[in-house]
């Protein structure tokens, strides 16, 4: 039946049997504990709108992530990778659930007591920079839930759902000035629901992120539900954003905002993340201030070297607490450089890649605006805090940061990166800046629509020059050159027109120099070391090979990966969803420090047909955006 | 033409093989080129065939895809190298992107030069006249994912290939089968073992076997060193 007709024409009955009781043989005594309840309601319960839920029926597990459910004790290490009855309906029992929202209330809807859970779920409140109030009064989780902490091995995970009805914190019921019924169809993000593709989207995408070690939110499991809907339920070890402490500051209310900051600070302690942090008031919020400033200054350069596409600004949304992705609905990676491509978000345009160092820092001195607030008591203008000495930190935390990236992407090893670093600041710093030369080269063609926005296409793939020069310079010697031709020839990206590539006198020397500048730390490692510079560079060629793969994924591969899955007929079971994506994120790990497999260049593993699908479509798109 | 035809194994079971490929390149610092049958775990096969000849005192090493798009700089340097060595993997993958990037022709004239071609398993079976052998026994062959009619291969030696043999009833009875059919000897190596072709000169490390118009003899070992 369908979930709307139900929910109107459901009205409330006697009690029937409880299934809670059925639900104590199913043997995964971990479930019990995601129950609504959490930490942060007691902490601060004017930060939270709690909603009692009912269960839904007609849901399916789409997915589940066995992986990160043995990572959270919720299913023994040993469970196979299969989905059992029992866990089927642990998971839907505990997971398949919508909120009693206002709507429901006003109308007098009443539903079936057995089916409404005994405990509160929470709608947590942040500052939103979509909502028309730019207080954060009445913003927040628009159509997520939290469905509690969990933990395990000394360490605390916080679980949240999307798609588990429409609460009074989402744009539309602000904007609009009324309550929505879950699933109103004239309402799309203000409905309640979410999709299963957004779903898939978040799996693919988190999973190849933290595979490469990236902080991101990751997807626990997906149930299905007719039409596409979906309740996508994720993982952190901390869910809080600086937005959920920004609409406090905003609201000039100190003792809510203290008691947010606490519950962080104290989480990121038991959780052993912060050691070591000092006891005395003042001291404790400049720590706390100075992780704010590590986290976000490494963030920043991270997703620029990376080239991850993060929506930030200045409500400190679309961003974890200790700098996780979180919300791949605005997220992207791309193949190249593409600084100037933009969302449209139909009111606004969004950020770019290079401006998101700027909202970091912005979110920075806001952070330096709270610890003062709470130390002194009285709020001061943000722009006090232009000068702070955390601003001043963030900076040079954020280049020393971009230095060691740089470092990495050629590919040295921890011990030659440390070496470089400590004593050849500047000819790091010279490469680093004939590097940008040619990442930030843009096409003659100039800015063109794409489908979600606009863009300016990059013109060169800076992976392909770092895999290839150390093999040319390991072939032709420490003192052979690449000439001009044919550098460009293999930093040309698919997106490079003929006028793209003529050559110039600029052009030429910066050839040169970049070549100069990679030998010149070649040697300066193998001067230090005393190794020959063909074992540096050798070392060095076999790393980059690793992080520099011909393939890798982009936010577009993503989505065609997702079309494909979606589309898969007969369609894919959870656990082949499961396998699929295991075999995929293993094909994108590029981290030249994995584990190896025995080898004996006999490549052994074959991939399964849709995974060498879906390699292709990465390979297809790995230029783009 | 100097070939050397792995059939597969370890480090220890090639030791003579690497040893003798390189021995064939006549240069003090050779630079190596790894083609592996497939760019998935590339980088894997790579660092294993790096630390495996490093052994031997060798720096200059070179990873080169053929599934993937290349530069001409690239291929030009790979092809001024003085060894390549073919990985192993599924034969016929192997063979259709071998063929679809011209490289059989490229291998001709690397030859030509004097250059050293190695090949492994899948490798080796490419520079025969046809990769047929990878497709039997039933019980161990490789998946035609294409389905490849045309099988021929690189018709560098007038030979078949069987790699992995194990000298077992039900093997031979496969191999015998086969030979009925072909004109052709065919050399069936166990792990470790392998062909090593110089000029008209065949030679064979390992218990290597025979398989000729419905007879099997058994080869004389190679004298290792």
């Amino acid at each position: 039946m369908p979930e709307n007709r139900r929910m109107v024409n459901t009205k409330l009955k006697e009690s029937r049997p409880s299934k809670e009781t059925t639900k104590e043989n199913f043997g995964y005594p971990k479930f019990k504990e995601i129950d609504g309840s959490h930490p942060f309601k007691s902490a601060v319960p004017e930060a939270v709108v709690e909603y009692q839920v009912r269960s839904r029926h007609g849901g399916q597990v789409a997915f589940f992530n066995f992986e990160l459910a043995r990572e959270l004790g919720l299913i023994p290490e040993n469970h196979p990778p299969e989905l059992t009855k029992e866990l089927k309906e642990e998971i839907l029992h505990t997971f398949s659930i919508v909120i009693i929202n206002e709507y429901d209330l006003m109308n007098n809807f009443n539903f079936p007591k057995e089916e409404i859970r005994p405990k509160t779920y929470m709608a947590t409140r942040y500052l939103q920079l979509q909502h028309p109030c730019k207080k954060g009064t009445t913003s927040g989780d628009g159509r997520s839930i939290w469905n509690g902490q969990i933990t395990n091995k000394g360490k605390s995970y916080d679980v949240s759902s999307c798609g588990t009805g429409a609460t009074k914190l989402s744009p539309a019921c602000n904007i609009n000035k009324k309550f929505y019924q879950t699933g109103d169809p004239t309402v799309s993000y203000g409905c309640g629901y979410s999709e299963k593709d957004e779903g898939l989207s978040s799996l693919f995408f988190s999973e190849v992120l933290a595979k490469n070690g990236l902080e991101t939110e990751r997807v626990l499991t997906i149930i299905e539900f007719p039409k596409g809907l979906a309740i996508n339920v994720r993982v952190h070890e901390n869910l809080l954003r600086p937005s959920h402490m920004f609409n406090h500051l905003k609201q000039n209310n100190l003792p809510t905002l203290k008691r947010v900051v606490d519950y962080y600070i104290e989480r990121q302690i038991k959780n052993k993340v912060w050691k070591n942090v000092p006891t005395d008031p003042k001291s404790y919020y400049d720590y706390f201030l100075m992780k704010v400033v590590e986290t976000f200054s490494q963030m920043s350069a991270n997703f620029e070297d990376q080239y991850i596409f993060c929506w930030l600004d200045w409500d400190g949304d679309n961003i974890l607490m200790d700098g996780g992705i979180i919300d791949y609905g605005s997220i992207r990676q791309f193949g190249l450089y593409h600084h100037e491509y933009r969302y449209d978000d139909v009111q606004r345009w969004s950020t770019s890649i290079k401006e998101q160092k700027q909202k970091a820092r912005y979110i920075v001195q806001t952070f330096a605006q709270i610890v003062d607030y709470i130390k002194y008591e009285k709020k001061k203008s943000i722009d006090d805090f232009k000068n702070h000495h955390a601003m001043q930190t963030f900076d040079k935390r954020f280049l020393d940061y971009k230095s060691y990236n740089i470092l990495v992407k050629i590919g040295f090893n921890a011990k030659y990166t440390e070496i470089l670093l400590e004593n050849c600041r500047k000819e790091v710093e010279d490469f680093r800046s004939d590097f940008t030369y040619f990442e930030m080269a843009k096409s003659v063609k100039g800015p063109k629509k794409v489908p979600d926005g606009i863009n300016w296409n990059a013109i060169f793939c800076m992976r392909d020059i770092l895999r290839e020069l150390p093999q040319i310079f390991l072939s032709r010697g420490i003192n052979g050159s690449v000439n001009q031709a044919e550098f460009l020839d293999i930093i040309k990206s698919s997106y490079a027109t003929k006028a793209d590539l003529k050559r110039s006198l600029r052009r030429d020397l910066k050839i040169k120099s970049f070549q100069k500048n990679y030998i010149k730390l070649i040697n300066l490692v193998s001067k230090k070391t005393k190794e020959a510079p063909e074992k540096v560079l050798l070392d060095v060629s076999m790393r980059s090979s690793v992080i520099n793969k011909y393939d890798r994924v982009t936010g577009d591969s993503i989505s065609t990966i997702v079309e494909k899955v979606m589309s898969k007929k007969p369609k894919l079971s959870a656990e082949e969803i499961a396998l699929i994506l295991k075999e995929f994120t293993e094909c994108q790990n590029l981290n030249p420090d994995k584990e190896r497999r025995p080898s004996n260049f006999e490549s052994q593993k074959e991939q399964s047909p849709i995974v060498k699908g879906m390699l292709q479509i990465v390979r297809e798109f790995r230029d783009g955006i | 033409m100097k070939l050397v035809l792995y059939s597969g194994g370890d480090e220890e079971g090639n030791r003579f093989l690497n040893l003798r490929a390189l021995e064939l390149t006549h240069v003090t610092s050779p630079k190596l080129t790894f083609i592996p049958s497939s760019s998935h775990d590339a980088e894997d096969d790579f660092r294993f065939f790096v630390d495996e000849f490093s052994e031997f005192g060798i720096q200059r090493f070179m990873l080169f895809c053929v599934d993937t798009p290349y530069t001409k700089t690239i291929l030009q340097e790979v092809l001024k190298s003085d060894l390549i060595f073919l990985g192993g993997g599924n034969t016929f993958y192997f063979l259709k992107h071998l063929k679809k990037a011209g490289m059989f022709e490229h291998f001709k004239k690397f030859l030509k030069r004097g250059g050293v071609l190695c090949g492994l398993s899948a490798g080796a079976i490419v520079f025969t006249p046809h990769v047929h052998t990878a497709s039997f026994p039933h019980f161990d062959r490789d998946d035609n994912p294409f389905d490849m009619k045309n099988l021929s291969a690189m018709r560098l030696v007038n030979f078949e290939f069987f790699p992995h043999y194990k000298n077992s009833k039900r093997y031979d009875a496969e191999l015998l089968r086969h030979s009925k059919k072909s004109k052709r000897p065919l050399y069936a190596c166990p792990d470790g073992g392998g062909i090593i072709v110089e000029g008209d000169q065949i030679t064979f490390s390992g218990k290597c076997s025979q398989f000729y118009q419905g007879k099997k003899l058994v080869l004389s070992q190679y004298k290792q060193a």
